[in-house]
C-alpha cells in the first residue's frame, strides 16, 4: 500500500515536470503563429473581458494603495518638481527665441511635422494584467484586433513612451514594455540631435542605455530623448518622432561610440491607461511602416527617413 | 495525501482559491509596486496548498496556477508551472516527512517558496537565453521581493488555510494524537 502511494506521488511529479518542461520547448520553438501562441491567444480573449471586469471591480483597492504610495512619495516629489519648474522655465525663456527662429525657418522651406501622432489613430486602452515578474516588463491591455490594434503598433502615454504591441487577440492584447529585453528603439538625443538605438540596460531591467551614439556626442545628465521616426530593423516599430522616452542620467565613454543611461519618462510600474497608434491601411504611417518592413537590414534607417521626406511631399503636394 | 483521500469538494475550493487568487494578483497586488517590487501571491498560495493539502496536491496546484499564470499574462508556457509544480511538491513533502507545527512554518515556508520563484525564474531565463548578467540591482528586486512576500506570508497563510477548511486531509499530527489518545499508551510508554 505504502510502495502504491509513493510510486503515485512520484508519477504526479515526473509527470508534470515532464509536461511543463515539454510546453517549454514547444513554445519556445514555435513560430509566434504558432499552435501553443495561438492556444494563449484564444485564452486571452476569453479571460479579457473577465480580466477588464476585475480589473474594474478592483480599482477602488487598487486607488486606495496608489494614494497611501502618493502620499508617502508626494514630498519628495514636489521638491523634485520644484527643482524641475525653475529649470524648465530657465530653459522655457532661452526657448523662445529659438522657436521664433525655428518657425521663420520651417515656414520658409515649407516643412511640417510629417508623422505626428495625430497621423495614427490612437485607441484608448485599459491596462487589465502585469507580470509580477521581474523578468517580464510586459503588460496586457483591453484593447485588440477588433479596435484596429495590431502586432508592432506603437504603446504611448502622457507622460512617454511605454513599448509596443507584441501579440494581440480580438478583445486584448500583450505589449511590450520599453523595458523587455527584446525591445530596440531609434531614439535622438534632445539636446545634441545625435541618433542611436534605446535598449534596456542589461541586468537593470528598469533602466535604458542609449547606444551607438557617435563619439563626440555631447550628452549631459538631464537631457532629454526622444523617438527618431525612423527604424532599426525591419521588423522594427515606425515610433513617430519626438515622443519623449526619458532623460538621461549619466554618459558612459569607454568604448568607440558613447552611450547614456537613460531613466524611462513613463512611470512603467503604474500603468493604468495607454493609448496604442494604430496605423489604418493607406494612412502615411502604414505606408512609411510598409516601406521600413520591405528594406533590406541596415538600410531601413536612413531609407526610410529619406523615403517618408518623399512621401510627405507627395501627400502635402496631393 | 499519504494514505488520505482527495474530496471533490477540496479540489473545487483549491480551483476557485487560484482562480481568484490570480486574478487578484493581476488585477491589484501588481499594480502596487513597493520599493519597486511586486508582492507575488502565487509562489505562496502553491506552497501553503501543499503545506496544507500535501505532495500530490500541492505539485498539481502549482503546475495549474502556474499554466493559468503563463496563459493570462502571456509568459513563455511552462516556465512558471515547471516552478509552481517543484515547489507545491517540496511544500507537501515537508508536511508529510517533517510536519512543522511551529507558528512561524508559514512565514519560513512563504520565503522559501518565493526564493525558489525568483531564483528558479533567473535561472530558467539565463537558460532560456535572456543576455541579463547578475547584477547588483537584480539581487536588491529578488532580495526585496523576498522580504515583501515573507512580510505578507502570515496572512495570505490564514487565507488559504480558512478557504479549505473543512476539506483537508487528516492533519498528521492530529492523526498520530488520535492514535495514541483511541489506540491506547504512546509507543514510549507502551509495555514490552
Amino acid at each position: 500500500m505504502y510502495d502504491k502511494t509513493v510510486r503515485r506521488r512520484r508519477a504526479v511529479l515526473v509527470l508534470l515536470v515532464v509536461l511543463s518542461l515539454l510546453l517549454l520547448t514547444a513554445y519556445f520553438g514555435e513560430a509566434p503563429n504558432g499552435r501553443l501562441h495561438s492556444v494563449q491567444r484564444d485564452f486571452l480573449t476569453v479571460v479579457s473581458p473577465i480580466q477588464d471586469g476585475a480589473n474594474k471591480a478592483l480599482k477602488p483597492v487598487r486607488d486606495m494603495f496608489g494614494w497611501i504610495d502618493n502620499t508617502l512619495h508626494a514630498k519628495s516629489q514636489r521638491d523634485q518638481l520644484l527643482k524641475q519648474v525653475d529649470k524648465l522655465h530657465r530653459e522655457l525663456i532661452a526657448n523662445q527665441a529659438e522657436k521664433r527662429t525655428y518657425r521663420e525657418l520651417e515656414a520658409m522651406y515649407n516643412l511640417d511635422n510629417q508623422l505626428g501622432v495625430n497621423d495614427y489613430h490612437p485607441v484608448t486602452a485599459t491596462v487589465v494584467g502585469k507580470s509580477p515578474n521581474i523578468w517580464y516588463a510586459t503588460v496586457v491591455i483591453d484593447k485588440g484586433e477588433s479596435a484596429g490594434v495590431r502586432v508592432n503598433d506603437p504603446v504611448i502615454n502622457g507622460e512617454g513612451l511605454v513599448g509596443k504591441v507584441a501579440q494581440v487577440a480580438s478583445d486584448g492584447a500583450q505589449v511590450s514594455l520599453i523595458t523587455d529585453s527584446t525591445m530596440g528603439v531609434s531614439a535622438r538625443l534632445g539636446t545634441a540631435n545625435a541618433t542611436g538605438i534605446v535598449q534596456p540596460k542589461v541586468g537593470e531591467p528598469n533602466d535604458l542605455l542609449l547606444q551607438y551614439l557617435p563619439a563626440n556626442t555631447v550628452a549631459n545628465p538631464g537631457d532629454y530623448v526622444v523617438t527618431s521616426g525612423t527604424v532599426s530593423s525591419p521588423d522594427d516599430s515606425l515610433y513617430p518622432p519626438g515622443i519623449l522616452i526619458g532623460q538621461v542620467t549619466s554618459v558612459n565613454e569607454e568604448s568607440a561610440y558613447k552611450s547614456v543611461n537613460v531613466r524611462p519618462a513613463a512611470n512603467l510600474h503604474d500603468l493604468d491607461v495607454v493609448q496604442v497608434l494604430t496605423a489604418a491601411q493607406g494612412s502615411l504611417p502604414a505606408n512609411l511602416s510598409r516601406l521600413a518592413a520591405s528594406l533590406p537590414v541596415g538600410q531601413s534607417a536612413s531609407a526610410v527617413t529619406a523615403s517618408g521626406e518623399q512621401l510627405a511631399s507627395t501627400g502635402a503636394g496631393g | 495525501m499519504t494514505g488520505s483521500r482527495i474530496s471533490a469538494g477540496l479540489l473545487v475550493r483549491i480551483a476557485a482559491l487560484a482562480v481568484v487568487l490570480v486574478f487578484v494578483q493581476i488585477g491589484v497586488v501588481s499594480e502596487v509596486p513597493v520599493f519597486g517590487v511586486n508582492v507575488d501571491l502565487s509562489p505562496l498560495a502553491v506552497a501553503f496548498v501543499g503545506l496544507l493539502c500535501g505532495s500530490t496536491l500541492g505539485a498539481v496546484t502549482g503546475f495549474a496556477i502556474g499554466l493559468l499564470v503563463d496563459l493570462t499574462l502571456v509568459q513563455t508556457l511552462g516556465v512558471t508551472s515547471f516552478i509552481f509544480t517543484l515547489i507545491g511538491y517540496w511544500a507537501g513533502r515537508l508536511r508529510e516527512l517533517r510536519d512543522p507545527q511551529a507558528a512561524v512554518t508559514p512565514l519560513l515556508v512563504g520565503a522559501a517558496a518565493s526564493a525558489a520563484s525568483l531564483v528558479g525564474y533567473s535561472l530558467m531565463e539565463f537558460l532560456l537565453g535572456v543576455d541579463a548578467p547578475v547584477s547588483l540591482e537584480l539581487l536588491r528586486q529578488i532580495v526585496l521581493g523576498i522580504v515583501l512576500n515573507t512580510v505578507i506570508a502570515l496572512p495570505v497563510w490564514a487565507i488559504v488555510r480558512r478557504s479549505l477548511e473543512g476539506g483537508l486531509p487528516d492533519d498528521p499530527r492530529r492523526r498520530r494524537r488520535r492514535a495514541y489518545t483511541t489506540g491506547g499508551l504512546s509507543p514510549l510508554s507502551r509495555r514490552v
